[in-house]
């Protein structure tokens, strides 16, 4: 019964290669540069952070929420979300886009927003005393 | 302080408890007594601390920073309670003494089976041991004090009799975004109290409370549920590790086997509770999104089950006298996984590494705690792998005759193989992070749609199998009848149910076989011997998951509908119509009432909205209408009032700013406010704060003050008309950002556009058939596990 070794051997290999094949398909790039971000049109998860001076809108017509979106070198984006505002994003120090950049927006298919306050929160207090 | 100290003396006996068990083991009989009170010392002090923390913080002793950051003065007893576990320290507090109950029981199970107990709760006691450290001083403590190191407190929650003490000035930092200030506690202010003879514990009187998200039934139950499972989870690793000790591979299988089938039946049924929670509560919109948090805990289960099967050959095989039995190694080398598997969970969602990753994994914890999280890792895989390697060739001495094609042994080892191969895809995906990638959905997805069809096929065929070996011609006989009710019903789906994608319909062909084949031969048990039911209930329970996932994520379909109140809507053959919203829970969250009308009847549906003080931001829980063949899920998305004027010619001013109207040039100069404007607004007492403005055109200058003021929950706005000017100016906000105003000339009437205010209410509204098939499913599995383990139990003396 060595065959059953051989077929055994063969669909674990068929396995492993359709998932690497999936994977190199589907695996999305952090990007925390948005010069980089901007350059191409692939999918990916930029992080940065809401610029929370600029305007934001929710057009409930169809269903788009817009807002900007900053990196660190305070390089700034339009971002459109197909959705409503998220939970919690009010509070957001940090947000995750995953979408592409199309002429002159990033299109988000999904918003993450880490909030300091969930397990630790330390408020981005200015050092200046009074 | 006590707290720490006794946390401290229960890892030392922990440690006692291991080096005695470890000596006894090596033949050291006199040991056994001191290993047994030492571990039973550990145990009750374990639990002592934890009553100290659920002690501290049902008396609100905020001079600790974990009852600090996670409870408050509101809170209900059942979520003080549950503040127990609201942070990463608690976690593990929760862990912890969910293990040492586990152990309690554990040891007395082992001392009743000869020389098992040293070895295993050798084993046991130094997880634990590795537990405790974790929550000593030096890392993750849950008694530490709030003043060890620096940290911003609201000044709200500060004692208001000592708001005036002179040196309090120094440790005050406004924050001018949210207009609060905070006080910087440390251990200078510390010091500061205590010469001023100000008792410490009386400084702070408020907490952070929990994130508005984890207020709510499932945080009393979920996490208390899936620890269990955590801590169960170390019971097989133990039996593993405590055969290979002893090179003896027969009897642990049977001893081990009611052990893995309870924790991973309990881990199956908190993962799923999460599951229920994300999708009731959270509004996810499904109840598995792949996220990280919830992968980790899966991969685990999936490993778990595994060995389930092979562990049942071995013991099948070892009972038809085959030496240790076949898969000795798998078994092995699948119990030792289990645990670190729980182990890599913890490193994953506790270090920080998926930061960015996962909606809700632990912010970083330091360098240290990451380090000691790999330490940790490292030396439970070094202990199974090691052994494991040492003990390789004495394992390999005892290879039993091999089993035909058809034979019960063989599926049962390719639906072990299946579950690995599912491990692995979400292993690979959930990692994906720590590399700096992540992948898409459709990755897990698109894997597991052909791994499911297996194990639909291989669930019912295998009970057509017979152990050892099964002819075709047997095979076909048995099984034509159940593939041609299949054939027939799934096609009846296909028609009526207009499932289309050839994947679906294989999906569906398999389980329907799956629970036709177990249902058949669950209804002979049934007449004959219950004990022998639970491995079909459980088939049978996977196959009706199978088809609530069917059901549920591929025919689900959504729509964003814009609910004008008293307008009735159409979806999904549902007229719609909302009803207006009133406040609920005290007046902190708001229900928007939706009537659903068809045929007759109406149905009423109350998503929520509301503005959560903790984070100071808006939260959106679903409404679900529960229909017995399909669920009705109504996610809020946001709730506006047009006609309102703050939507129709609104102006915001900066302060310092000027903007231009009909050419007059108006002026945000300045805010006015008294000085004891800060206090009255943390007392709650009425205020009034203003805005300086100028109005110019041609030369001419105005000045005039425009007020907000505030008397209880009511505020209201002052106005201001020039006759000089032509001109009327109407606050309608005023905030740090500036003044928003609605101008409008006085020749003209107003600009305010009062004809109708519409309110709007927007929602995403889906149809999810067939969902209440996922829960079911998932319950039938575990009482499919709950059966088996009370017949295994039986058989593990």
């Amino acid at each position: 019964m060595k065959n059953k070794y051989i077929i055994g051997g063969f669909i674990i290999v068929l396995f492993l290669g359709i998932m690497v094949y999936l994977f190199t398909q589907s695996n999305i790039k952090y990007e925390n540069n948005f010069t980089v971000v901007k350059s191409t049109n692939k999918t990916v998860k930029a992080t940065g952070s809401w610029v929370k001076e600029k305007n934001y809108s929710y057009d409930s017509e169809n269903n788009l929420f817009k807002f900007f979106m900053k990196d660190e070198n305070g390089e700034e984006m339009l971002v459109v979300y197909r959705g409503a505002m998220p939970n919690n994003f009010e509070s957001a120090t940090s947000v995750v886009v995953t979408g592409s950049y199309q002429e002159n927006y990033f299109y988000a298919k999904d918003i993450l927003t880490k909030c300091p306050s969930k397990y630790q929160e330390q408020p981005n207090t200015q050092s200046s005393s009074l | 302080m006590i707290g720490s100290i006794i946390l401290t003396f229960a890892l030392v006996f922990s440690i006692i408890s291991m080096v005695m068990y470890y000596l006894n083991f090596k033949g050291y009989n006199n040991t056994i007594s001191y290993a047994r009170i030492f571990y039973h010392l550990t145990s009750i002090f374990v639990i002592v601390a934890s009553t100290f923390l659920w002690y501290y913080i049902l008396t609100h002793q905020y001079q600790y920073k974990y009852v600090f950051s996670y409870s408050n003065n509101s809170l209900t007893t059942g979520l003080l309670l549950s503040s127990f576990w609201g942070g990463q320290e608690g976690s593990f507090m929760l862990w912890i003494l969910l293990t040492v109950i586990v152990g309690i029981i554990l040891q007395s199970y082992t001392s009743k089976r000869v020389d098992l107990e040293p070895r295993v709760m050798a084993v046991f006691t130094l997880a634990i041991s590795f537990l405790l450290l974790m929550v000593s001083p030096w890392f993750k403590n849950p008694f530490e004090y709030i003043w060890t190191t620096p940290i911003f407190v609201d000044l709200k929650s500060i004692n208001s009799s000592y708001l005036n003490l002179p040196f309090l000035e120094q440790f005050l930092f406004p924050d001018p975004q949210t207009n609060t200030t905070y006080v910087q506690v440390s251990s200078t202010l510390l010091a500061s109290l205590v010469q001023n003879g100000i008792d410490p514990n009386t400084f702070i009187i408020n907490g952070r409370g929990l994130n508005p998200q984890l207020l709510n039934f499932w945080m009393q139950i979920h996490p208390p549920i899936l620890f269990i499972g955590f801590a169960m989870a170390t019971v097989p690793f133990a039996f593993a590790v405590s055969a290979l000790m002893k090179n003896e591979y027969k009897e642990w299988v049977s001893q081990s086997f009611p052990w893995l089938l309870a924790g991973t039946g309990i881990l199956g049924l908190g993962i799923m509770l999460g599951g229920y929670w994300a999708y009731e509560m959270l509004g996810w919109g499904g109840y598995w999104a792949w996220d990280p948090v919830e992968n980790s805990s899966l991969i685990p289960w999936l490993i778990g089950v595994a060995a389930i099967h092979t562990m049942l050959v071995q013991k099948k095989s070892q009972s038809q006298s085959e030496g240790i039995g076949r898969y000795a190694k798998t078994n092995l080398i699948l119990s030792i996984l289990v645990y670190i598997l729980v182990l890599y969970s913890t490193f994953l969602t506790r270090s920080g590494i998926l930061g960015d990753a996962s909606v809700h994994s632990f912010v970083d914890p330091g360098m240290l705690v990451y380090l000691f999280l790999i330490i940790f890792i490292s030396s439970f895989t070094l202990l199974g792998v090691g052994l494991l390697v040492y003990r390789w060739k004495d394992l390999k001495s005892e290879i039993p005759q091999d089993e035909s094609l058809l034979s019960r042994e063989l599926s049962l080892f390719t639906a072990a193989v299946v579950l690995c191969a599912s491990a692995i895809i979400v292993f690979v995906g959930t990692s994906a992070p720590i590399v700096g990638r992540s992948v898409d959905i459709s990755f897990y997805n698109e894997m597991h749609v052909p791994l499911a069809i297996i194990i639909g096929l291989l669930n019912g065929l295998s009970l057509l199998l017979k152990w050892k070996t099964t002819s075709t011609q047997e095979l076909l006989s048995k099984s034509v009848i159940y593939l041609a009710i299949s054939v027939v019903l799934t096609a009846l789906m296909i028609i009526f149910g207009g499932i289309n994608d050839i994947m679906m319909i294989l999906l569906a062909f398999s389980s329907i076989f799956t629970i036709l084949v177990n249902g058949e031969i669950a209804y002979k048990i049934i007449k004959n011997n219950l004990n022998r039911l639970g491995a079909y209930v459980a088939h049978i329970g996977l196959a009706i998951f199978i088809l609530g996932v069917i059901g549920s994520s591929a025919y689900s379909s959504e729509k964003t509908l814009n609910l004008v109140k008293g307008k009735p809507a159409e979806a999904f053959g549902y007229q719609m119509i909302f009803t207006g919203y009133e406040p609920i829970e005290n007046a902190t969250k708001y229900a928007f009432n939706i009537n659903l009308n068809k045929d007759g009847k109406t149905y009423n549906a109350a998503p929520v909205m509301y503005i959560a003080e903790f984070n100071n931001s808006l939260m959106r829980e679903p409404s679900i209408v529960v229909l017995p063949t399909k669920d009705i899920y109504i996610a809020p998305l946001s709730y506006e009032q047009t006609g309102d004027h703050s939507h129709s010619g609104s102006v915001l001013i900066e302060k310092g700013k000027s903007i231009n109207y009909e050419n007059i040039n108006l002026t945000f100069e300045k805010f006015e406010m008294s000085s004891d404007v800060m206090q009255a607004m943390q007392e709650g007492r009425d205020f009034q704060l203003g805005a300086v403005m100028s109005a110019s055109s041609n030369g001419k200058k105005i000045s005039f003050n425009l007020y907000r003021k505030q008397s209880g929950d009511k505020v209201e706005f002052t106005s201001f008309e020039s006759k000089e000017l032509n001109l009327r100016v109407e606050m309608l906000n005023l905030s740090a950002q500036g003044v928003e105003l609605s101008l409008s000339k006085l020749d003209e009437p107003k600009n305010k556009v009062e004809k109708q205010a519409e309110e709007v209410l927007v929602v995403n509204a889906s149809v999810k058939p067939f969902v209440s098939l996922v829960w079911i499913g998932v319950l039938v599995v575990v009482i499919g596990f709950f059966i088996a383990f009370s017949r295994r139990l039986k058989e593990s003396f």
